[in-house]
């Protein structure tokens, strides 16, 4: 088994993060750029390679159409429900999408799991390179608002990556973990996430017990489709019908000369967070330049339909949670978009608190990531993480009414059962609608899934058959029918209304290997080589040592040996061979590495490998 | 004294070594992960007597109690038959949780364990000392919606609707109260003749139907006031 990472897989950026062993403190860690964050872009080359991170977002410019961000806003989501998207982003929806989307990129077509893939590969290979080790399982984080089908996307893009997801644990519950642990906090506590693209809002109480810290989630509410974009997009909007009036310049939304807009405004955007009022220069085509001073004050006005938007789900979960804005003991900013003084100070007036910013906003989520992967990996027993489902399920009843079964902000795993039986003589099958959501129209709901429930035929209203509706730790549906006459169980094919198949992710899975196979062996070769390098070289300053006189002579013609068989191996380009190699050697001078320490040490450093002394 | 059903009335056989074994919720001889026993109800569940008064603080201490042994995150490197086993056990304790934590669920559990909730035909029935109070409250929605149809002044008629949801709301405060008391009675009978417990399990089925019918009522005005 390889190692555990946490990853925030976010809209506008995504980093992996671990816990280190030592210090028990998660870490960020730094990708080849020197950074933690990798722009969630990716970009198909025409050879139809892959390019991830900050190069795939330079060419957001220069290849629009073979370059994709944000492609958060997509996953587990259908053709009809982004048709608002597209209006503001450059997404090139496939016309072949059924209840998938398929994006084209280039010359070919990809779904949202397969290119947040790209993006976990490249996290994945940022770890592996840090470890010199593979890692193969991961908690990957999730809006807290993600429904059903948005979860098990994610769930999805990490098989594609090759990674185990051992869980979802939701952003601001996240962010709450590595508060907890870097603060120490108790009590009620608010977590507050804007992010790129999604807006959260959490509300927890951290309990100290003798068993250790308990997490408890009370209640969660949000927006999928509401974070740092969306002030991005009124900007745009705003500046681009300014361009209009004075120079009578209508360019494509989504063309180059956007994207360069988009990219000024953003930069403009970050420096209205210090400065009062900021100069806009941009440079059109017509080689004029337009120029407009932002205040502090007119940015504010027009990004504040944003953060008004955030308000609703916020009462909505404080109401939920049974609290007032003051019985708050802490609230926690979390998201990109909450350096946005506007927003800070709203959150300070609602909750009159001056709100935790300590942690960095990008980062906070992936750190508490890698506290809850270090958790489920070394079975850490003095903490416990106790989340809620963000969405009533229910169930479609006669006339397309909704019967809610799970209410939202059900602590997960939960579970509902419902007894069905049949309306007809020799019925061989009930269908049965599962939706997700809080009004009581199934048509106003998501839906989950559609199944049929198979009956053996039977005289009306004889069959009695117990479905079990089971929300897991992930906030994934599971279902399970049980036949009350004959006690047996039924497994239940659930297709679902959004999602790929099992069958298609094998493919995609296949697909994403032979992708990234042979950077696979790249990398682990020079990692072998570097490793290499360094324990022939500690073992020559070893042998230079008036202590390795003392080797018996056979010791030493081994020693010899295996460097000449690791030197022979470092000119080939086998790393598995290289790597066995060194162990060899790491092996044969085991003694040596004895023979420098003072006995006195040796014992405590025993099995300790020669480049380690 | 009472009748709450314990693990020793139906000794458990583990999965796993096929002993017997004391524990709920671990073996007792090999430590894994028990079955939930057969039968066993949410008040069993929190070892609670089957009381309709709850204290919160020790219900929510075994919460947490049980929630530190059973949760899946406990089971991650587990086989997949303890896996299966927490995600089950784990569930059946959050929804028993979230029960007996709402008093008025509670109570509804409680005549279903007990073979009294008794909904259905009864439930939507309009209750005849209310039927008068009721028609108004029907027609004033009427009206509600032709004067928004049509545009007119819907002052008057606001008023009107939002009077006669204070109304209700008290009378639902008024079923809340009764409620209790008879919650109160069923703890004091709980070890005492079977025909007393019946008929207050009746009279909190009465209520509960009352209760229901009339939140439904309060619903709908809101409803429709929240829209103008």
């Amino acid at each position: 088994m390889g190692r555990i990472v946490g990853i925030d897989l976010g809209t506008t950026n995504s980093l992996v993060a671990y816990t280190d062993a030592q210090s028990g403190q998660p870490k960020c860690i730094p990708g080849p750029f020197g950074s933690p964050l990798c722009p969630s872009v990716v970009s198909i080359d025409a050879d139809g390679g892959i390019v991830v991170g900050e190069p795939a977002k330079r060419r957001l410019l220069k290849q629009p159409e073979r370059t994709i961000y944000s492609v958060k806003r997509l996953m587990g989501r259908g053709p009809a429900d982004v048709q608002d998207e597209l209006k503001l982003f450059p997404f090139r929806i496939d016309p072949t999408s059924k209840n998938v989307i398929r994006v084209r990129l280039g010359e070919k077509v990809f779904t949202p799991p397969e290119i947040s893939a790209f993006i976990l590969r490249e996290l994945k290979n940022w770890a592996e390179a840090f470890f010199g080790e593979t890692a193969d399982r991961a908690v990957i984080t999730v809006p807290a608002y993600f429904d059903d089908a948005q979860r098990q996307a994610t769930k999805d893009a990490g098989k594609i990556a090759g990674l185990e997801v051992l869980r979802l644990v939701n952003e601001p519950t996240a962010a709450a973990l590595a508060y907890g642990l870097h603060e120490k906090q108790r009590g009620r506590v608010a977590v507050y996430d804007l992010g790129g693209g999604t807006f959260d809002i959490s509300v927890l109480k951290l309990i100290s017990t003798s068993e250790g810290d308990i997490y408890q989630v009370l209640s969660t509410n949000g927006d999928t489709h509401l974070g740092g974009d969306d002030i991005d997009n009124l900007l745009q909007a705003f500046v681009h019908e300014l361009i209009l009036q004075h120079d009578q310049i209508d360019f494509s939304p989504h063309g180059e000369l956007a994207q360069e807009l988009r990219k000024a405004l953003i930069h403009m955007k970050h420096q209205l967070s210090e400065a009062e009022a900021v100069m806009l220069r941009f440079p059109l085509p017509s080689g004029k330049v337009f120029t407009h001073e932002f205040t502090r004050g007119a940015f504010e006005a027009l990004i504040r339909p944003v953060v008004d938007r955030t308000m609703g789900p916020l009462k909505q979960a404080l109401a939920d949670a049974q609290f007032k804005p003051s019985d708050m003991d802490e609230v926690v900013l979390v998201g990109g978009a909450t350096r946005t003084p506007l927003i800070r100070r709203t959150v300070q007036e609602y909750f009159d608190r001056k709100p935790h910013t300590e942690l960095n906003p990008d980062e906070v989520v992936a750190l508490g990531a890698a506290v809850q992967a270090n958790i489920l990996d070394r079975g850490v027993k003095n903490m416990l993480l106790l989340d809620v489902t963000p969405l009533s399920l229910g169930i479609e009843t006669y006339g397309g009414a909704v019967a809610k079964i799970i209410p939202r902000n059900s602590t997960i795993p939960a579970s509902a059962q419902e007894l069905y039986t049949t309306g007809v003589d020799n019925q061989t099958g009930i269908d049965i609608h599962v939706l997700q959501g809080e009004r009581e129209l199934a048509k106003d709901c998501r839906s989950l899934a559609r199944f049929t429930l198979k009956v053996p035929p039977a005289p009306a209203g004889l069959p009695r058959i117990e479905v079990r509706f089971l929300i897991d730790a992930n906030g994934i549906l599971q279902v399970g029918a049980k036949d009350l006459r004959t006690g047996e169980q039924h497994s239940i094919e659930v297709q679902p209304s959004y999602g790929i198949s099992d069958a298609e992710i094998e493919h995609m899975l296949e697909e994403s290997i032979e992708y990234a196979e042979q950077d696979f062996a790249e990398r682990q070769l020079i990692e072998a080589r570097t490793e290499a390098e360094s324990i022939l070289t500690a073992t020559a300053k070893a042998l230079t040592n008036p202590q390795s006189a003392s080797l018996a002579a056979e010791e030493r013609a081994r020693i010899d040996a295996t460097v000449a068989a690791l030197k022979e191996s470092v000119a080939g380009s086998d790393y598995k061979l290289i790597r066995k190699r060194i162990d060899e050697l790491n092996q044969a001078t085991e003694r040596l590495a004895e023979l420098l320490m003072s006995s006195a040490v040796s014992t405590a450093l025993e099995g300790r490998k020669l480049a380690e002394v | 004294m009472n009748t709450v059903p314990t693990s020793a009335e139906a000794p458990l056989v583990c999965w796993n070594c096929h002993e017997r074994t004391l524990g709920t919720v671990f073996c007792s001889s090999c430590g894994k992960l028990l079955e939930l026993p057969q039968g066993i109800d949410y008040f069993a569940l929190f070892e609670m007597p089957r009381r309709l008064w709850i204290d919160m603080s020790s219900l929510e201490q075994k919460f947490l109690q049980l929630s530190w042994k059973l949760h899946p995150d406990n089971f991650v490197n587990a086989s997949e038959q303890e896996r299966e086993l927490s995600l089950e056990r784990s569930s059946e304790l959050n929804d028993a949780y979230r029960t007996l934590r709402e008093p008025v669920a509670r109570v509804e559990y409680l005549l279903a364990i007990e073979g009294e909730r008794k909904e259905g035909e009864k439930k939507q029935q309009a209750l005849p000392e209310l039927l008068e109070e009721v028609f108004e409250l029907n027609e004033s929605l009427d009206e509600l919606r032709e004067a928004k149809a049509s545009g007119a002044d819907l002052a008057g008629l606001k008023a009107r609707l939002e009077a006669a949801a204070k109304s209700f709301q008290e009378k639902l405060g008024d079923v809340d109260g009764k409620l209790q008391a008879a919650a109160h009675e069923w703890d004091a009978a709980l070890g005492g003749e079977r025909a007393t417990r019946e008929r207050i399990m009746g009279r909190l089925n009465e209520l509960l139907n009352r209760r229901s019918y009339i939140r439904n009522l309060v619903a709908n005005v809101a409803k429709e006031l929240a829209e103008v």
